[in-house]
């Protein structure tokens, strides 16, 4: 037993470590190789990458519970990942129960996923892409769920970001794929500005970016905290696609099925407010955020609660649903009911990624079985008026979209005034030069602009 | 502590010119790039000579010779790129000069507008940006060298008060040259535009940093040029390879050429992601290191990089799937070439080693230049 107990550490780097192996030989084998990189070759690296992940997983769920004896819980240190002088980011992972239970719910729902999409997705084009993918996802969310400094989280969250879009525009021939692509990851970067900068503010004034040392922030002056809080809601709400940023999660549903059950209903979703869960010391100092999450995340329940009921798609219809429960964890979450939270989000993932992995049949059902009569709502009998504008503008998704377009259109503005400086100054300094040297190169056959 | 052996401070010089060699074997797969084996043999025994010299006017004398000799060959392809070198290597013969001389105040400013020139940082970018629309080969191999002469500025005279002084300021200005491409970026029409921009934006972060070293920050600045260099390098060379293929490409609609170019495709996003800092590679950790280094200096000018680091990202993957994602679009050029592929993957495995290692050259860089 005890010999299991010394496994541990193995197993925390195994999980993060085996995918990330698994991603970098596939991706070095398609890009060396002269042939085109078999689905065999994928299917079983990344395959046999996510099992040791998925095992190694269930091993430090075990010894964290005390099956080998004492309970392994707490920070375990593998040094400094990079140190220069008096700035080190710890290589340090930590065991508890949020972290076991994310760790544990992703490993296994990403192994459920590969396995269904074998069969789903062969013989699809892309479907190698689909698998290095799935191996950077599932090392970056075991990065989020066990890392022990917000450095490394931060690691993994990018991971997640980066797979998202790339798992979004998958079906690369479509225009629509492409343009979600680009909406979500844009909402993702500019969230995530505010992790970086709570990131930079924590180590900076705690001394500190190790989870461990938040409950420090309570000595920090009040309007500090709510400050780095904010900054950490804000990326919260990004990637688990709060208002006013919901707009790209519906989007997202044009990625295949598998990827949006893993992304959209399992685990990414939820990972803005598993970082909630770890920087909890820190929302907890600032009253004032939690009031903030806890409105944000009922009115995102609302929001989305109404849209579901208008969407016509049975992706699109989950999506909003999964949103409203988003929501309300989010709100439990800043009203301080975290092991709620905790459990709340464990059912819903479970629950969710079957609903989307079975979406494809349920429509085939539906069209078979027929549909069910719907009797008019009780909003729609005593106030028809009231209902008309209610179900006019959730169909339009309160034409959120357009309003966040509205809002960036004055950057978009300034941009074009730079760019127009830059062209006419280097129009200038290039004058003659151009005309003298020749342009090696062609003419976009498709036009392009110079 | 990985070289204790050897002395740590003493690989640090080889380790940066084991990266500048590598970028310069990098530039060799430019088909069309008509240089002779000479100068690139030349450039790389100075670069030798320059990084490994204990003494700093023999190391900026070496250096002034490589931007004669990189002018030499833009000439013929880029008046105003190779006037450009000519200006930096004029201003890094003056700061030999003022080495030797012990004008180190001198040798500073000399130092920076070097650099400012051969990064690209803008409003001074125009010569770097017209030499890669160019040919991008000879950006690959005066980025070489640029990071040569980052490393000297950062070892012979960035321990002056005056660079002290004046880390605040430049590190806003670096801030600001950091963020006024980056939004350029977002509205650009042709993948040259975007790669320009790229250029821009990161000899805004390059001259950020060095400014940021001015307070001690030197393995943070080190790390910086080292990723930014790489990054740009291996970004410049898919545009140019894509640019080979499909003449120049607009960003206009979506193009649809993953089909015809998947390696292409993958390779350009693995550039294009390093360059803002993608997790597992050496931009995360250069990003993450240089903003704890900016914060001590100015926070404004952290919130500035950190948002121009976020809308490069976002103009990048715009790039990208304006180029790769759409309607396919057949071609009868072939994906990357078995040539294009090795430096790719070299460019690559040193972008993943030092993103998963970053204390090989961390460690050698604070022995040598202090932390």
């Amino acid at each position: 037993m005890s010999a299991l107990r010394d496994l541990v550490p193995g197993c925390l780097v195994a999980t993060i470590a085996a995918p990330a192996a698994a991603v970098v030989c596939v991706a070095l084998i398609a890009l060396v190789s002269r042939e085109r990189t078999t689905e065999r070759v994928a299917l079983v690296l990344v395959g046999i990458a996510l099992a040791v992940s998925l095992a190694a997983s269930a091993i430090v769920a075990l010894a964290a519970c005390g099956l080998f004896g004492e309970a392994v819980t707490g920070e375990v240190d593998f040094g400094a990942w990079l140190s220069v002088g008096s700035y080190e980011v710890p290589a340090v992972l930590l065991v508890d129960t949020p972290a076991v239970v994310f760790s544990l719910l992703a490993a296994a729902l990403t192994a459920l996923v590969a396995r269904f999409s074998k069969t789903y997705l062969h013989r699809e084009p892309g479907f190698v892409r689909f698998y290095v993918l799935l191996g950077m996802f599932a090392a970056g969310t075991q990065l989020v769920a066990f890392a022990g400094a917000l450095d490394l989280m931060f690691a993994g969250w990018e991971l997640l970001g980066w797979s998202s879009a790339l798992f979004i525009g998958f079906f690369h021939e479509r225009a629509e794929p492409a343009r979600s692509s680009v909406r979500a990851f844009t909402t993702y970067r500019i969230c995530d500005i505010g992790f970086l900068l709570a990131i930079v503010a924590t180590h900076e004034l705690i001394g500190s970016t190790r989870i461990f040392a938040l409950p420090a922030a309570a000595l920090l002056p009040t309007s500090v905290t709510t400050a780095i809080a904010a900054m950490f809601l804000f990326a919260a709400l990004g990637k688990s696609a709060q208002l006013p940023f919901s707009g790209w999660l519906p989007r997202a549903m044009e990625g295949p099925t598998p990827s949006s059950a893993l992304f959209y209903g399992g685990v990414s979703v939820h990972a803005g407010l598993y970082l909630l869960l770890r920087v909890w010391p820190m929302l907890e100092a600032a009253p004032a955020v939690e009031f903030v999450g806890v409105a944000i995340g009922l009115s995102t329940a609302v929001y989305a609660t109404l849209v579901a009921r208008t969407n016509s798609d049975a992706k699109g219809t989950l999506a909003h649903a999964t949103l409203a429960q988003v929501g309300l964890m989010l709100a439990e979450i800043c009203a301080g009911y975290r092991e709620l939270a905790l459990l709340h989000l464990t059912g819903h993932a479970l629950l969710r990624v079957w609903q989307y992995l079975r979406a494809p049949n349920a429509i085939h059902d539906a069209h078979r079985i027929g549909h069910e009569h719907v009797v008019p709502s009780f909003l729609l009998r005593s106030r028809p008026h009231l209902a008309k504008r209610l179900y006019a503008a959730a169909l339009h998704r309160w034409r959120l979209d357009e309003r966040l377009d509205r809002a960036i259109a004055p950057v978009l503005w300034l941009a074009r005034k730079i760019d127009v400086v830059e062209r006419r100054l280097a129009a200038f300094v290039h004058a003659g030069d151009d005309s003298r040297t020749n342009d090696r190169r062609g003419q976009d056959p498709r036009g392009g602009a110079s | 502590m990985l070289f204790a052996a050897i002395g740590e401070a003493d690989v640090a010089p080889w380790i940066v010119f084991a990266v500048s060699v590598s970028m310069l074997f990098a530039s060799t797969v430019e088909q069309h790039a008509r240089y002779t084996l000479l100068p690139m043999v030349l450039v790389a025994v100075l670069l030798a000579v320059g990084v490994s010299a204990d003494d700093g006017m023999l190391g900026y004398a070496t250096l002034a010779l490589v931007a004669f000799v990189h002018a030499a060959t833009a000439v013929r392809h880029s008046r105003i790129g190779a006037i450009s070198l000519v200006l930096a290597g004029i201003s890094t013969a003056v700061a030999a000069i003022a080495v030797g001389s012990d004008q180190v105040v001198l040798a500073f400013w000399a130092s920076l507008v070097a650099i400012a020139l051969r990064a690209g940082v803008m409003p001074l970018h125009f010569g770097v940006v017209h030499l890669g629309d160019k040919v991008a080969a000879l950006q690959a191999q005066q980025f070489a060298s640029t990071l040569a002469l980052v490393f000297l500025h950062l070892r012979f005279v960035d321990h002056h008060p005056t660079a002290y002084e004046l880390a605040p300021i430049l590190v806003r200005i670096g801030a600001v040259a950091t963020l006024l491409p980056a939004l350029a970026a977002l509205v650009q029409r042709d993948l040259r535009g975007l790669y320009r921009c790229t250029v821009a934006m990161h000899g805004g972060m390059l001259l950020a940093a060095v400014g940021a070293a001015g307070h001690g920050h030197y393995a943070a600045a080190l790390l910086v040029s080292v990723t930014t260099c790489l990054g740009v390098c291996g970004f410049g060379l898919m545009v140019s390879a894509l640019e080979q293929r499909a003449g120049r490409v607009s960003l206009e609609g979506l193009g649809g050429r993953f089909r015809a170019f998947p390696r292409l495709g993958a390779a350009f996003a693995f550039f294009g992601a390093c360059g803002v800092g993608m997790p597992g590679t050496a931009g995360f950790i250069a990003d993450d290191l240089f903003l704890h280094a900016l914060w001590e200096e100015s926070v404004l000018g952290t919130v500035l990089v950190v948002l121009g680091s976020a809308l490069l990202a976002v103009a990048t993957i715009r790039g990208y799937t304006r180029v790769f994602l759409g309607p396919p679009c057949a071609s009868p050029a072939p994906d990357l070439l078995l040539g294009e592929r090795l430096v790719a993957a070299l460019l690559a495995i040193l972008l993943v080693l030092l993103g998963v290692v970053p204390n090989l050259i961390l460690g050698p860089a604070a022995a040598l230049l202090g932390s």
